[in-house]
C-alpha cells in the first residue's frame, strides 16, 4: 500500500513538473496554441465546403476530430521530445540512476504530454464557437469529462510504449513525425472510418486514439453512451502499460550495456 | 593491481578487476566492429568515511569507472559493490545509498527554477514528503544558494550550477557520494568554495569518491589517491607516498621562446635526464626537466638547447604534480601494455 501511494505521488509530481516544463517553453506553447487553431480552421472550411454536411453536429464532429489531431501531435512530440530533451539536458542518466521506478517517471511524463495536448480540444471548440457559430450541446455532458480522462490515459500509455524506444535509440524520435499523419487517418480523426478501405479497420482497432475519438465523439454527439469505447480504451491502456514496462526493462538493460544513456 | 585498505569494517566501495570495453563501428558500407577498452582491470577499496581520489588525464577511464559504480554502465568483466550491494544485480539498493554529482553545464533543468529542480529530484530520490522542505532549505543554505532558489537555472553562473548539482546529489542524504570532476570550469574562488564543501561532506561522515585531473585538488582533499591511465591504476597511495616516488629528483624549469622539437629531443637524449615535459604559455614554453642532479647539470642542459632563446631558469623540489606528470608520461602506451607493465605501487 505504501508503495502504491508512493508511486501515485511520484506520477503526480512528475506530471506537475512536465506541465511546468512545457509552460516554460515558448516554442512548445506557440506550437500548442497555434496548431489547433490552424487545424480547426482548415477542417471547418473543408466541412463548410461540403454544403449540406456542415450542420451543427457535423461541425462539432469536425472540431473534436481536429482537436484530437492536436492531442495526438502533442503526445507524440511530447513523448519523443521529452526523452530527447532529457538527453540534451544530461538528465536522462540522473532519472535512470534514481532509486525511483523509471516506468513510473516515464508514465508521469507521457501523462503530462497528453494532458497538455487536451488543451487542443478546448481551443478547437472555442475557435469553432467563436468564428463558425458552432453550438456546444453535448449528448452526455457528464460523460464527456470521463471520456476525456480515459482518452488522456490511453494516449499517454501509447506514448509511453513509443518512448521506450526513444530511450534506447537517440534518433528514434524522428519516427514520431512519421507516426503523426497515418494515425490521424487510420483512427478516424478527420475522415470517418467507414470511408476508409476495409483492411485498415483491424489496424485501427489496436490503436487507442480510435477508441478515444469514438468515446469523446460519442459523449458529445451520439445517441448512445460510448461505454464500450471507453472500456476498450482502458483495456488498451493496460496492455500498452504492461508492454511498455516489459520493453523498458529490456531497453534499460541494453542501454547500460551499450552506454547510450549519456549520448546527446 | 589492488588498492586495499586494512579496515575492520566492510569497505564502502569494493572494486575487483573491473573491465569495461566500448563497442563501436567504423565505415558505412563496410562496417567494422571496434572494441575500445576504457577500463582494463581496476581494483581498489574505499573505506567508509574516506575521501578517495581517482586521478588521471582525459580518457583515462575515470568517468567510466564511476558510471559502473553508480549502476549506469554494466561492466564487461569484474565486479563492484557499494555499501555491500552488487552494482549489477542490486541496482535499486545501490541507488538508494549513493549520490552522483558531475561537473559541467548539463544535468539540470534550465527552464525551471532551482527550487523546482530540487523538489523534482527530491521526489525521484524518494525523500519523505514531510522532510523535503527542510532538507532542500538546509542544502540551499549549505551551498550558498539561499535567496536565489526561485530564479531559473538558465540564468545561473557555472559556479552556481555546480553548487546546485551538489545540493541535488545530496538530497536523499546518501552514504556514498561520487563527484566526477566537479570543479571543471570553475573560477579559483568557486573551486576553493567547492573544496570546502567537499571537506564538509567528509566531516559529516560521507564516503566520497572524487575524480579530477587537478593534482593540487586531489592533494588538498584526498586521504588516498589512485592514479589511473589508459584504463589501469598505475600508482596509488597518499599524496606523500606519490611525492616520494620522485623525491630523489630535482626539477629544472627552463623558460624558452620558440623551442624546437629537435632541441627538446636533444634534452631528452641526455643520459641523466629522466623526463622532459612541456607547458605551453602564451608566448613561451616552460620545459620541466626531471633528473637526479638537476642543478649540477644545468649548464649542460642549456647547452643542449643550442640557439633556443632562454628566459628564466629555476631549480626546485618536485611537487605532487611532477609525480603525476611523471607517472602519466611513463605509463602511456598506444595499446596500454606499457601502462600494464609499468604499474607501480608506491
Amino acid at each position: 500500500m505504501a508503495s502504491l501511494t508512493r508511486n501515485a505521488r511520484l506520477i503526480w509530481r512528475v506530471w506537475q513538473f512536465t506541465m511546468r516544463s512545457f509552460l516554460a517553453s515558448e516554442f512548445f506553447i506557440l506550437t500548442a496554441v497555434l496548431q489547433p487553431i490552424i487545424f480547426a480552421s482548415i477542417a471547418f472550411f473543408l466541412f463548410q465546403a461540403g454544403g449540406d454536411a456542415a450542420g451543427e453536429q457535423t461541425l462539432l464532429y469536425a472540431a473534436l476530430g481536429t482537436g484530437m489531431m492536436g492531442v495526438w501531435s502533442t503526445t507524440l512530440f511530447g513523448c519523443g521530445g521529452a526523452i530527447q530533451w532529457h538527453r540534451w539536458e544530461g538528465t536522462l542518466e540522473l532519472l535512470v540512476a534514481a532509486p525511483s521506478r523509471y516506468d513510473m517517471v516515464l508514465l508521469g511524463q507521457t501523462l503530462g504530454s497528453s494532458t497538455f495536448g487536451f488543451y487542443s480540444i478546448l481551443a478547437t471548440i472555442a475557435w469553432g464557437m467563436l468564428l463558425f457559430g458552432m453550438p456546444l450541446n453535448a449528448s452526455f455532458p457528464l460523460l464527456l469529462p470521463v471520456a476525456l480522462a480515459v482518452a488522456i490515459l490511453s494516449l499517454a500509455t501509447l506514448g509511453m510504449l513509443l518512448a521506450t524506444s526513444f530511450v534506447l535509440y537517440r534518433h528514434a524520435n524522428a519516427l514520431s513525425n512519421l507516426l503523426e499523419y497515418p494515425v490521424w487517418i487510420v483512427t478516424g480523426m478527420i475522415v470517418p472510418l467507414s470511408l476508409l478501405p476495409g483492411w485498415l479497420g483491424p489496424i485501427s482497432w489496436f490503436l487507442a486514439p480510435t477508441w478515444a475519438m469514438e468515446a469523446i465523439r460519442g459523449s458529445a454527439i451520439a445517441s448512445e453512451p460510448p461505454v464500450l469505447a471507453m472500456l476498450i480504451c482502458l483495456v488498451l491502456a493496460g496492455v500498452y502499460y504492461l508492454l511498455a514496462r516489459r520493453v523498458l526493462r529490456f531497453v534499460l538493460d541494453k542501454a547500460r550495456r551499450d552506454a547510450t544513456l549519456s549520448l546527446a | 593491481m589492488s588498492v586495499t585498505t586494512a579496515t575492520a569494517h566492510q569497505p564502502a566501495i569494493e572494486v575487483d578487476e573491473l573491465v569495461r570495453t566500448y563497442r563501436t563501428h567504423t565505415g558505412v558500407i563496410r562496417r567494422r566492429r571496434l572494441d575500445v577498452p576504457a577500463v582494463r582491470g581496476v581494483s581498489f577499496n574505499v573505506a567508509s568515511g574516506e575521501l578517495f581520489g581517482l586521478l588521471g588525464p582525459n580518457g583515462a577511464g575515470k568517468t567510466t569507472t564511476i558510471k559502473m559504480l553508480i549502476t549506469l554502465l554494466l561492466p564487461t568483466a569484474g565486479s563492484a559493490r557499494v555499501m555491500g550491494h552488487d552494482v549489477v544485480k542490486e541496482t535499486t539498493e545501490v541507488r538508494k545509498r549513493i549520490g552522483y554529482v558531475f561537473g559541467g553545464d548539463r544535468g539540470l533543468y534550465d527552464r525551471v527554477s532551482a527550487m523546482d529542480n530540487l523538489r523534482y529530484f527530491a521526489e525521484l530520490y524518494g525523500v519523505d514528503p514531510s522532510e523535503q522542505k527542510r532538507r532542500i532549505g538546509a542544502l540551499l543554505e549549505m551551498v550558498g544558494l539561499t535567496g536565489r532558489e526561485q530564479e531559473k537555472v538558465e540564468g545561473y553562473s557555472r559556479g552556481m550550477r555546480q553548487r546546485l548539482h551538489i545540493a541535488r546529489g545530496l538530497l536523499h542524504d546518501p552514504q556514498v557520494v561520487f563527484l566526477d570532476e566537479p570543479s571543471i570550469g570553475l573560477d579559483p574562488v568557486g573551486a576553493r568554495e567547492l573544496r570546502q564543501t567537499i571537506k564538509s561532506l567528509v566531516e559529516a561522515g560521507k564516503t566520497v569518491l572524487l575524480t579530477t585531473h587537478y593534482m593540487f585538488e586531489a592533494d588538498a582533499l584526498c586521504d588516498r589517491i589512485a592514479v589511473i591511465n589508459d584504463g589501469l591504476i598505475v600508482a596509488h597511495g597518499t599524496g606523500a607516498d606519490l611525492k616520494a616516488s620522485v623525491a630523489n629528483r630535482t626539477i629544472v624549469e627552463i623558460e624558452t621562446f620558440g623551442v624546437t622539437s629537435e632541441a627538446v629531443e636533444a634534452l631528452r637524449a641526455d643520459p641523466e635526464v629522466i623526463a622532459v615535459n612541456i607547458e605551453e604559455r602564451d608566448q613561451s614554453q616552460i620545459l620541466l626537466v626531471q633528473s637526479e642532479r638537476g642543478t649540477q647539470i644545468m649548464q649542460r642542459l642549456l647547452n643542449r638547447l643550442g640557439e633556443t632563446r632562454i628566459g628564466k631558469v629555476v631549480g626546485r623540489e618536485p611537487t605532487l604534480e611532477d609525480a603525476y606528470v611523471h607517472l602519466i608520461a611513463t605509463t602511456s602506451g598506444a595499446d596500454g601494455s606499457a601502462a600494464r607493465a609499468a604499474a607501480v605501487s608506491v
